[in-house]
């Protein structure tokens, strides 16, 4: 069967948190000293476009709102077997909320033109909150499934398992729409060979690597850059602090008998 | 008079813990502010529930009633909401929201409605004043008072950030459950109520729910429990938990606790998860056996004093926020420790 057409993945960069380097105390990211990675939540973002392709037929765009350096994980994207890619980089981009973030990924998707399914992650690792896929649904005006930990597509309808508290839940919308991907759906395949084998040449040829990943700026895609930046953001970071108590001072005990001696001490 | 609004669950037109602790939430915020608190009832047969609101802390309360209105769904709930407010010619200041699935589904859409910022999972909130100079934003540059401030644990909870959007009411925030400390009732407390007029087109109740799944959550007491012992996918079977019983033996006092994992295999029921679709936890000791330690999981349990991991994977994300850890086979582990245990 083959009735989609074209289907959106939004995959952001973040830094890596196994390594501190880069993240400043007061919360900012210093990006060019972190260690990057693809979104560890957006994995199951893509396993899920792609499972909707190999269902259902259509072209996977992946998208990404970031820094220029942002283009490795559509690299990423590519060797899983996504079909195009676009970068969305500008410098009046920096320091976007998720309200500002929103609204260009939209705009992003305005350009590309019509749709009938977007995934997005459940939450990222460094902004965690979890609202940019509902934004991006309120603005285009389409229905939503979040937290999606199954899904299928019967009669022009998507029929999708979400977690709620103490259970699931099924629901069935009408495409388009919008989906965020649970970490309990399945996990990302590995890379395709044909997809290997594209990256290396995007890398040796200039002209696939245009054909292949779209770098497009604000201008590009209309957006009003009143609405996009930390003056375009209707919030803002404060002040921060690091916790001290949980930080991964984790004491590793060789055995029982060691731990049953530091109990009795917790307990007294 | 300013407002702060919150935003009523329920299952089954039966209120949910998180009403109540917004309600409390909004309750010292209004001392502060002097304000009253409103809450916004959605739902269908439920105007009984009306009275609890009142004693719950709220002033006022704002009820739709409609049978399409009886299960929470996105679109006709963020209709009526966002039709209703933005009429308002004063805008609640607060609007608070749980950052439950419902809360976390719903408030981004309101956000984007209201031109609001929103602060995902707010952990503290208090009022205070913002001085903002930018040179590079200079047209909202200005001192604000009677900020929200919404505190969020931040970057796999190791930072706190506090988060403001003084310059667009409602200021919005999601709360995360199990935190904020609901008041003791006042009986018979009286308050206004007002109907709210319901639009719903055909493009509103274009969603449908097929099923729901829900274990009812008998209070058990694992809020307050002082010592848990908790069990995790690793166990491998509903047998696991035997083992972890005799280890909760050894202390006085100790509660039994479960991933979602283990839940959803139907080792243990509901009232036993701990986690960000379970309970939020604060023991003195917890010892997780099996647990990976996933972001909605730490999320119930970092408030313990003192977390201790058995996990046989080195590179389990538990050994980054635990206190202690023991890496090897729970079931060479766990005999031993009960030996241990029982020889003092
Ligand atoms: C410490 C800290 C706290 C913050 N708290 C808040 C807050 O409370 N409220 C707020 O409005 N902003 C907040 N921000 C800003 C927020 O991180 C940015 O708006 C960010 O651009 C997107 O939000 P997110 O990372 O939380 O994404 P989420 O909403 O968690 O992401 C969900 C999904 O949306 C998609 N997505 C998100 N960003 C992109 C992108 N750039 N490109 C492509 N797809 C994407 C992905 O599929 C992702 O899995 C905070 C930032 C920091 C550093
Ligand atoms: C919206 C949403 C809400 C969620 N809410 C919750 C929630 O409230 N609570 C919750 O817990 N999860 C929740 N989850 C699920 C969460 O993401 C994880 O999937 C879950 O916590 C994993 O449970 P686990 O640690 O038991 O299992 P796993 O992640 O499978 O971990 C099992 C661990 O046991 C170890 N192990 C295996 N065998 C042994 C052995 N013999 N000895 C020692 N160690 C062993 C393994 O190394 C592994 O680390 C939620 C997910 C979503 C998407």
């Amino acid at each position: 069967m083959s009735f989609l057409k074209n289907i959106f993945v939004l995959i952001k960069q973040v830094p890596d948190q196994g390594s501190k380097a880069g993240v400043n105390l007061d919360g900012t990211i210093d990006r060019a000293k972190a260690r990057r990675m693809l979104n560890p939540f957006d994995r199951y973002a893509l396993q899920a476009a792609l499972d909707a392709k190999k269902n259902y037929g259509g072209q996977i765009t992946a998208i990404t709102m970031g820094p220029p350096l942002a283009i490795e994980i559509l690299f990423e994207a590519l060797e899983h077997g996504v079909d195009n890619t676009i970068l969305l980089s500008d410098r009046s981009l920096a320091g976007s909320d998720t309200w500002a973030t929103s609204y260009a990924l939209k705009k992003t998707i305005n350009y590309l033109g019509e749709f009938d399914l977007i995934f997005c992650g459940l939450q990222t690792t460094d902004g965690d909150t979890a609202q940019v896929g509902s934004q991006i649904a309120e603005r285009l005006n389409i229905p939503q499934i979040t937290y999606c930990e199954d899904f299928k597509i019967e009669n022009e309808k998507i029929i999708a398992r979400r977690v709620i508290e103490g259970g699931h839940q099924t629901l069935k919308a009408p495409l388009p729409c919008l989906i965020t991907v649970a970490n309990s759906y399945k996990a990302l395949k590995y890379k395709t060979i044909h997809g290997a084998k594209l990256v290396q040449d995007i890398m040796r040829e200039e002209e696939k690597k245009n054909k292949y990943i779209k770098i497009l700026n604000i201008n590009d895609i209309k957006a009003n850059p009143d609405f996009l930046g930390i003056k375009g953001s209707p919030t803002i970071v404060s002040k921060t602090e690091k916790i001290s108590e949980i930080s991964g001072n984790c004491k590793i005990l060789k055995g029982s008998k060691e731990l049953s001696l530091e109990l009795k001490e917790i307990l007294k | 008079m300013k407002e702060i609004l919150v935003l009523a669950e329920h299952v089954d037109n039966k209120l949910s813990p998180i009403t109540f602790e917004l309600l409390g939430a909004a309750r010292s915020l209004a001392d502060k502010l002097q304000a009253r608190v409103a809450c916004f009832l959605l739902g269908y047969n439920i105007k009984d529930q009306i009275q609890a609101l009142f004693s719950a802390g709220a002033d006022r309360v704002y009820i739709a009633e409609h049978p399409e209105l009886k299960d929470y769904r996105t679109l006709p709930y963020n209709k009526i909401i966002s039709d209703y407010i933005s009429s308002l010619e004063i805008k609640p200041h607060i609007f608070l929201i749980g950052a439950t699935t419902t809360g976390r589904d719903l408030a981004p859409r309101l956000a984007c409605k209201f031109n609001s910022g929103l602060t995902a999972d707010c952990t503290e909130l208090d009022i205070g004043e913002f001085d903002y100079n930018s040179k590079t934003d200079i047209k909202r540059s200005g001192l604000y008072k009677d900020c929200l401030y919404a505190i969020r644990p931040s970057f796999g909870e190791s930072l706190k950030a506090r988060i403001l959007g003084p310059w667009n009411n409602p200021q919005m925030a999601t709360i995360r459950p199990g935190i904020m400390l609901p008041i003791k009732p006042i009986e018979n407390k009286q308050g206004e109520i007002i109907e709210v007029p319901i639009n719903l087109t055909k493009n509103d109740l274009e969603i449908e729910i097929i099923e729901s799944f829900r274990e009812i959550n008998n209070e058990i007491d694992l809020s307050s429990a002082e010592i848990i012992i908790e069990g995790g996918y690793g166990l491998a079977n509903a047998q696991g938990f035997d083992l972890l019983r005799e280890l909760a033996g050894c202390f006085n006092n100790a509660s039994l606790g479960a991933t979602r994992k283990v839940i959803d295999e139907g080792w243990m029921p509901y009232k036993y998860q701990i986690g960000q679709t379970g309970k939020t936890v604060r023991p003195k000791l917890l010892i997780a056996c099996g647990v990976s330690g996933a972001i909605q999981q730490r999320i119930g349990i970092q408030n313990a004093g003192c977390i201790v991991a058995i996990n046989k994977d080195a590179c389990a994300p538990i050994f980054r926020f635990a206190h202690y850890g023991i890496i090897g086979d729970l079931y060479h582990v766990i005999p031993e420790l009960i030996k241990e245990l029982k020889e003092f």
